[in-house]
């Protein structure tokens, strides 16, 4: 899948956008400012994409996967290395967390709810497809393991829109991967849509 | 014709504005990063300058601090996907014209830029 130079710059430029809508949600969660980093985009097969986040991630994840239908459809994970969502839990709920207990499950299902949405949303704004979102899950197991489930079953080549965007809460570094994995149809809509809105101007 | 500088590292955001900016009846200019963009700034002496945050090498906050240091009637208009108050009460703080928001809104755009010529001139 080769994209243009504009193409991917529009891909960024999007997931900018919607991230920013995002850590503005989370600021209002925390009550403290958010910081963000340039995001950095890879496209790659969804088989490649472990030795990818490989070069990334070297530590247990906590991942929140939620699936979108719709003129576009895929799915969406929001990935946290494991401590990052023990410190994220703790600045929500204002206790100290050091496991993955019943109630940081909870505020990190809904904190991957907010963030997912709020990009998916500028998705939908943006290049006018409508989409539909199922509730998200957590999985704390291995990153192999979550990747597995979203191969299961789909013969389909499927594509990964990799966003690479680091965001620091206030003086605690919350690291945070946002993943899309589209089929190849749905990719081709997608390039569809940003050539929609390349055209339009 | 009031000359406008985009500095933005983003193709897109700097399509989209210049759209909308030469619907407005502005010539426009442009800087894919911060160091170029201050070069313009100080060789084209746009009227306004459209200013993203978030760029790699040199941030815009960086630039704006700089355009600011040397020439303190610089008119600058933050133009950001980041829409969080504490980040334009920094900006603002430091000098900023104006702060709109990603995606753009021609409306907001053409408002923030007839306002920042407004002061400008006043």
């Amino acid at each position: 899948m080769i994209l243009t130079d504009f193409q991917k710059d529009a891909i960024t430029e999007i997931v900018n956008i919607a991230f920013g809508r995002a850590v503005a949600s989370l600021s209002e969660l925390t009550g403290s400012r958010i910081l963000l980093t340039v995001p950095k985009l890879e496209i790659c097969t969804i088989d490649q994409l472990p030795s990818v986040l490989m070069e990334i991630l070297n530590s247990d994840v906590c991942t929140v996967h939620q699936i979108f239908t719709g003129e576009v459809s895929g799915d969406a994970l929001l990935i946290l290395d494991y401590k990052g969502a023990t410190v994220l839990a703790s600045l929500l709920t204002g206790e100290e967390i050091e496991n993955m207990e019943t109630s940081a499950k909870e505020v990190l299902i809904e904190v991957g709810n907010i963030l997912l949405n709020a990009c998916l949303g500028t998705f939908e704004n943006m290049l006018h497809v409508h989409i539909t979102f199922s509730v998200p899950h957590l999985h704390l197991n291995q990153l192999n393991h979550t990747l597995n489930t979203i191969k299961m079953g789909k013969e389909e080549i499927r594509y990964v829109i990799l966003v690479v965007t680091t965001f620091t809460v206030k003086e605690s570094n919350v690291g945070g991967y946002l993943l899309i994995v589209l089929g190849v149809v749905s990719l081709d809509k997608f390039i569809q849509c940003i050539k929609n809105l390349e055209m339009d101007r | 014709m009031e000359k406008i500088l985009i500095i933005d590292d983003s193709a897109l955001s700097r399509k989209m504005l210049k759209g909308i900016l030469i619907e407005g009846g502005y010539d426009v200019i442009e800087a894919a990063e911060g160091v170029s963009g201050i070069e313009k700034y100080f060789l084209e002496r746009p009227a306004v300058v459209i200013l993203d945050l978030l760029m790699e090498a040199m941030p815009g906050l960086e630039v704006l601090k700089k355009i600011k240091q040397l020439d303190q009637n610089a008119c600058i208009i933050v133009a950001t996907a980041d829409i969080q108050e504490a980040t334009k009460e920094e900006v603002m703080n430091e000098g900023a014209t104006a702060f709109i928001n990603k995606p753009f809104k021609k409306e907001t755009v053409l408002d923030a830029v007839s306002r920042a010529l407004k002061r400008r001139k006043s």
